[in-house]
């Protein structure tokens, strides 16, 4: 593909991976562990993105995080906060709409240029 | 227990994060390349290659530091980058030209050889023109780490003329440099003397002109850079404008013509070496005064009626 192909396809699928985070970390769950799920459920990210964004999210205050260290190595578990899940709510209903607005562009019938 | 390449790969990468939260990076990280090297080595790749694989995907571990803090990869971003541009190429056009002038004439005063002259003086103006190119960059770089606001904001009075009518940036860059040199050059004309003949120095305007005459032209050069500068704030000639730089036309006009009508602009001592000597006789020393005096007057009246086209072109738009 093209070069200007990807970047178009990279720009529409900014945004989505922070959504995706927020809403499969309503249930805790680490970097590495996120980074298969995400990937399963068709959200291909590298770990490199993945890794500072949750750190960022943390920082805003939509994610908590907590260590658990139970396991042979430590692991910083993340956590979807209240407020992420608002934003997460926020974020799914204008998915939603966006989805019905790209819909309408190809199934409504053309704009009646005549009226 | 990390191997080497892991653990080199960690001190990169936490180098430039605050110190509260490089264990935090480095232990998650830390898991991260194990949980993923051991997936591969599962998968049946040698243990060493898998890694090398794992730490190859993660990149540079300079971008992902910069990204962990949050800190830009570039020195000026698009917030500031135009900012930065328009303010590098006016400074560049004022102020390197203006330290070559200053330096010649320091030169000049204490009677520097023409070629020390021409290097120093190109030598200074390069090196300012460095300093101002770094400075700025300096001060844009920082701004861009510290989200200052430079607090200029676009709005729609900004846009060029359609029609440039000479209200541009050029113009008074131009205007400043030139009263400069020009202001520049009437002071060593009194205070050295412009002209060399016969192994002797002489100043081509008459000396007795200095100081009164000499300073009341520099004035009138200084008003005239003001109304530049004005004008290239207001980003366009008005009426008013126009009235002013008529009245300053006309100064200049009645400032040469007085002194080239009592046949004192020149130095006499200039006109007997120069032109008598050399067989010129005085009704010629007069028609070059009256081709002098005509083409101050001209130059001048063209001034004042570019001023008031300008004026009238503006408002049309």
């Amino acid at each position: 593909m093209s070069d200007s192909h990807d970047l178009h396809l990279q720009e529409l699928r900014r945004g989505t991976v922070v959504l995706a985070c927020l809403q499969l970390l309503r249930t805790p769950g680490y970097g590495y562990g996120l980074l298969e799920d995400l990937e399963r459920h068709g959200f291909a990210t590298d770990a490199n993105t993945l890794y500072p964004l949750l750190r960022r999210l943390e920082k805003q205050g939509f994610l908590t995080s907590e260590w658990n260290t139970e396991e042979a190595r430590p692991r910083k578990f993340y956590r979807t906060s209240d407020e992420g899940e608002r934003l997460a709510d926020t974020l799914t209903t204008d998915w939603r709409a966006l989805t019905g607005a790209i819909t309408s562009l190809t199934t409504e019938s053309p704009r009646a240029e005549e009226s | 227990m990390n191997t080497e390449l892991t653990e080199r790969y960690l001190q990169a990468a936490i180098a430039g994060l605050p110190t509260s939260t490089q264990d935090d990076v480095r232990t998650e990280l830390t898991a991260l390349i194990m949980d993923a090297t051991e997936d591969r080595t599962e998968q049946g790749v040698d243990p060493v290659e898998a890694e090398r694989a794992v730490l190859t995907e993660l990149g540079d571990p300079a971008i992902l530091a910069a990204e962990y803090a949050d800190r830009p990869l570039q020195l000026i971003g698009p917030r500031f980058y135009l900012t930065w541009k328009r303010l590098l190429i006016l400074l560049l056009w004022i102020v390197p030209p203006v330290a070559l002038v200053g330096v010649a004439i320091s030169q000049a005063l204490v009677g520097a050889p023409m070629g020390a002259l021409i290097g120093e003086s190109l030598g200074v103006a390069l090196s300012t023109a460095v300093h101002v190119a770094f400075w700025v960059t300096v001060v844009f770089a920082a701004l861009e780490r510290t989200g200052a606001q430079t607090g200029v904001e676009w709005d729609v009075d900004q846009l060029p003329e359609l029609q440039s009518s000479g209200t541009t940036r050029t113009d008074t860059i131009a205007s400043v440099v030139l009263a400069g040199v020009f202001s520049a050059a009437l002071i060593w004309d009194q205070l050295r003397g412009a002209v060399r003949l016969e192994g002797e120095s002489l100043s081509l305007l008459n000396p007795e002109l200095w100081p009164t005459w000499i300073l009341a032209l520099v004035a009138l050069l200084v008003l005239e850079v003001a109304l530049a500068v004005v004008v290239l704030i207001r980003g366009r000639w008005t009426g008013m404008l126009a009235a002013l730089n008529t009245a300053l036309a006309v100064a200049f006009i009645s400032w040469a013509l007085t002194l080239i009508g009592r046949g004192e602009l020149i130095n006499p001592e200039f006109i007997d070496l120069a032109l008598h000597a050399n067989g010129v006789d005085e009704p010629t020393v007069r028609i070059i005064a009256v081709i002098l005096a005509v083409a101050v007057v001209a130059s001048s009246m063209w001034d004042i009626v570019d001023g008031w086209l300008k004026a009238r072109r503006d408002r049309r738009h």
